[in-house]
């Protein structure tokens, strides 16, 4: 808005020769722009989780190995994250648990998405009937506490990673859906999709060459903003006990175990990998939202 | 904006969690003002599902204890030989089949009824009938002879009776209905007078006690976790705090750690057979089937290391399921030696491969160690023995199952288990075979001599006699459990109960505690005090 509003008086004094060497300036400083500082964001949130993903391939064995001669160890040199009761290195637990997270996000959030974006496309497009369905079960989920709902499906589909992934995949389509439904209805009543329809095509053509690139970028930021919420239902999940079984290094077993310990001065198995599950999400947002900047031009009156 | 804002604010609950969650346990409970009261935490899996009620393990469950509400008919001594409560004499026929116990006449339940040898037949009756926890199944019959005799008929004779008779606490025939457990009347040491679910049991003297009069007026059991009972101590409002192995190195001020000997052991099974699959369930591993890998293992694992690793030295090392008790036979000591483990396997022709895991017929020397989840002890043990057999060269991996798979799986894998009671049918549940499969019942395993020494065991019309009998099953020179036996068990260590009491209070002298941090340390509760 700022910006749109003082462009065209800057240009008034453009003649002036104190005025050009300022502009000057402030071209240069211009070129600095959003667009830039989004991008750079982008870059350094895509890295960290690129960094995390990668040190957790190779962290596998690491988080693993129990040692009781160096156990109870604050954050030192060797062991920037202390080490716990078992000896095990926190620093390596923690960013093969992140790295567990971030795979369960991303194959959750995925399979939620794509079931949203198919649903909310048949609801709009294949009648009434199909809408009244579709529209009944994203209240019905929509309707049941997330929470108990993503404990029930994890604990019926036999809790562990498939569990998780079922679970939270099952519970977060919705809201992905409802836009895509509302998108899609909208897209409906356009003039170049009103044509298409006139002059024949059916309605699959419609959809793939029409509807479907008007989609993608709703699609996309939305599939990136489910990435955060399935680590955090993934982590909560499994603190509460209902997910991944106790020996795999996840986050939520992390933190679940160290509040045992903290009333006993061990801070250091809470803090870190707490803070470090906080960035992972942290990263996932600032990616997901200004993905949406980019990709959105409404977004520039903001 | 709302997203980031909801994210954030989860973030900050799930830290909240960990501090608040210690926190609003204790902040309710008062301290403990007179010299006749004590507050003692115990874990909350102590509290009793089914109320006060002996038929539904109280006292006699899983975790044998004192039921303090009612009375039993004898005792177990703190050398585990059997003492008398209500019973003044207790005789058993020549052919094992009926027991007869006469019982004292000047007992009253606390409503002021008299405590009848009906009441004790009727306790008995219902507790063959309805008993959840507990196998009553040899009992036949309990007959009430007159006013102070009761005769029991048995179906099978049954020589370890009288640890029985130790656990089940008389119920009034006239006030039990199905709410006993939760209003419970008995005629022991205290009344309970206040139960408030999942929190706290209150007990008062019973004034009425036909035994030595409690020093000890008032109870008031607090159920928590060991971090919120610790927590607890450090803000002074008990008086006995429970506490495992992690948390002895911490000092409380106003509190000495006490610990108490156990037969409370950990060890795994080995199944004995190759493997098999009957129903759908795998029985027996084909790695462990052979008996020199479990003796390799027995005696290439180093006991007093882990438990120093695990309870910072406060345990002792187990070679049986009955460590110290009178049946106990010490040929099951074994001593450890790392390299004769390996001459073992390599005569066995467990030779090793390239990745350093040993092989034989295409089998790999390879484990899982189950543990139950919620356990962390348990876990630290399954993580140092895979360390340890690693050096074995097997490959042993962890993982951590709930207690509704562990009994299927334990059939083929070997995991974590924890036994010990103050009777011999630890050793009957654990190495006897089932009639239906032929098999032990937690692990596959079957000898025709051990279980016919623990028939004979029950069979025999002398209890102290029997226990030679025992000590058979377990080594008779030839054939047994233990390491020059079929050692299908692997026992690691007893894991010592610990406790921060407040100074000034006596508690004491324990009996050797049983499985289970619970009830035990307030089974003489009546007997403590204050300086």
């Amino acid at each position: 808005m700022k910006e749109a509003a003082t462009f065209p008086e800057k240009r008034l004094d453009v003649y002036t020769e104190k005025n050009f060497a300022e502009n000057e300036e402030g071209y240069r400083k211009k070129k600095w722009n959003r667009r830039k500082t989004i991008i750079v964001l982008l870059i350094v949130a895509i890295g960290f989780l690129a960094a995390v993903c990668i040190g957790g391939f190779f962290c596998k064995e690491a988080a693993q190995v129990t040692d009781f001669s160096r156990k109870n160890l604050p954050p030192c040199l060797s062991y920037p994250f202390g080490t716990d009761w078992l000896g095990r290195d926190m620093f390596a637990r923690t960013v093969r648990g992140l790295s567990i997270s971030i795979i369960i996000g991303v194959c959750a959030a995925t399979f939620s998405a794509v079931m949203a974006f198919i649903l909310g496309v048949v609801s709009a497009t294949m009648g009434k009937t199909a809408d009244a369905v579709v529209t009944w079960f994203i209240d019905l989920v929509m309707g049941i506490p997330h929470m108990l709902l993503l404990i029930l499906i994890c604990v019926a589909c036999g809790r562990g990673l498939k569990g998780v992934i079922l679970g939270v995949a099952l519970t977060h389509w919705t809201s992905l859906a409802r836009l895509i439904r509302g998108e899609v209805l909208q897209l409906k009543e356009q003039i170049y999709i009103k044509t298409a329809k006139k002059l024949g095509k059916s309605n699959l053509y419609i959809a793939m060459k029409h509807m479907v690139p008007h989609l993608l970028p709703q699609f996309i930021v939305g599939l990136v903003l489910l990435f955060p919420h399935a680590i955090l239902h993934e982590s909560s999940i499994t603190f509460l006990g209902f997910g991944l079984s106790n020996e795999q290094p996840a986050i939520g077993i992390i933190l679940s175990e160290a509040m045992k310990y903290l009333v006993t001065g061990k801070w250091w198995l809470a803090l870190f990998p707490g803070i470090m599950l906080i960035l992972t999400v942290v990263c996932f947002f600032t990616t997901g939202e200004n993905l949406r900047m980019l990709l959105d031009p409404a977004s520039v009156h903001e | 904006m709302k997203r980031k804002l909801l994210a954030i604010l989860m973030a900050v609950c799930m830290t909240a969690t960990f501090v608040g969650g210690s926190t609003a346990v204790w902040a309710a409970q008062e301290q403990s003002t007179g010299k006749d009261e004590v507050i003692v935490t115990m874990p909350t899996t102590s509290e009793p599902e089914a109320g006060f009620d002996p038929a539904y393990g109280w006292g006699a469950g899983e975790h044998v204890h004192e039921p303090l509400i009612q009375s039993t008919l004898t005792v177990t001594n703190t050398d585990l030989s059997i003492g008398m409560d209500l019973a003044t004499d207790y005789s058993v026929s020549e052919d094992g089949l009926t027991w007869t116990v006469k019982i004292r006449d000047d007992v009253k339940f606390t409503d002021g009824e008299p405590l009848t040898a009906d009441d004790v037949a009727f306790t008995y009756n219902n507790c063959r009938d309805n008993s959840s926890v507990n196998d009553f199944s040899m009992l036949k019959e309990a007959v009430a002879v007159d006013d102070t005799t009761v005769e029991f008929h048995m179906n099978t004779p049954f020589a370890v009776w009288p640890y029985t008779m130790a656990i089940v606490g008389i119920v009034p025939e006239h006030a039990y209905d199905e709410n006993y457990g939760q209003n419970p009347i008995g005629s022991g040491r205290y009344i309970m007078k206040q139960w408030d679910k999942g929190q706290q049991v209150i007990f008062e003297a019973n004034p009425d006690y036909y035994g030595e009069v409690p020093t000890i007026k008032k109870v008031t059991v607090l159920f928590m976790e060991e971090d919120a009972a610790l927590a607890a101590a450090q803000a002074g409002t008990v008086d006995v705090a429970h506490t495992a192995a992690s948390y002895s190195d911490m000092t409380v001020d106003g509190y000495d750690l006490f610990s108490v000997r156990t037969v409370d052991n950990r060890g795994f099974n080995l199944p004995a057979t190759a493997a098999e699959e009957i129903d759908g369930v795998t029985y027996g591993n084909d790695f462990t089937t052979d008996v020199e890998v479990r003796r390799a293992i027995n005696i290439g694992i180093d006991r007093e290391e882990m438990i120093q690793n695990v309870l910072n030295g406060y345990g002792t090392p187990a070679y049986s399921v009955c460590d110290k008790m009178p049946w106990y036979n010490e040929a099951a000591e074994v001593e450890y030696d790392q390299d004769k483990a390996r001459e073992l396997l390599d005569a066995a022709g467990w030779e090793t491969g390239d990745d350093g895991i040993r092989e034989k017929d295409g089998i790999r020397a390879e484990l899982t160690m189950l543990y139950p989840a919620s356990d962390s002890v348990r876990q630290a043990l399954a993580e140092d023995t895979k360390n340890q057999l690693t050096e074995l060269g097997i490959e042993v991996t962890t993982e951590g199952v709930d207690w509704d798979t562990a009994y299927t799986r334990a059939e083929s894998e070997p995991l974590v288990w924890g036994w010990g009671a103050h009777t011999p049918m630890e050793l009957y549940n654990i190495y006897h075979t089932m009639n239906e499969t032929g098999l032990a019942e937690y692990s596959p395993y079957s000898n025709e001599t051990v279980d016919k020494y623990m028939d004979e065991a029950l069979e025999s019309s002398d209890l102290e006699n029997s226990y030679d009998l025992w000590k058979k099953a377990q080594w008779d020179g030839e054939t047994g459990i233990t390491q020059d036996g079929d050692i299908p068990w692997i026992w690691l260590c007893n894991i010592d109960h610990l406790y921060f009491v407040k100074d000034g209070l006596k508690i004491a002298d324990q009996k050797i505690h049983p499985h289970g941090h619970g009830w035990s340390i307030v089974n003489n509760v009546d007997q403590w005090s204050w300086e």
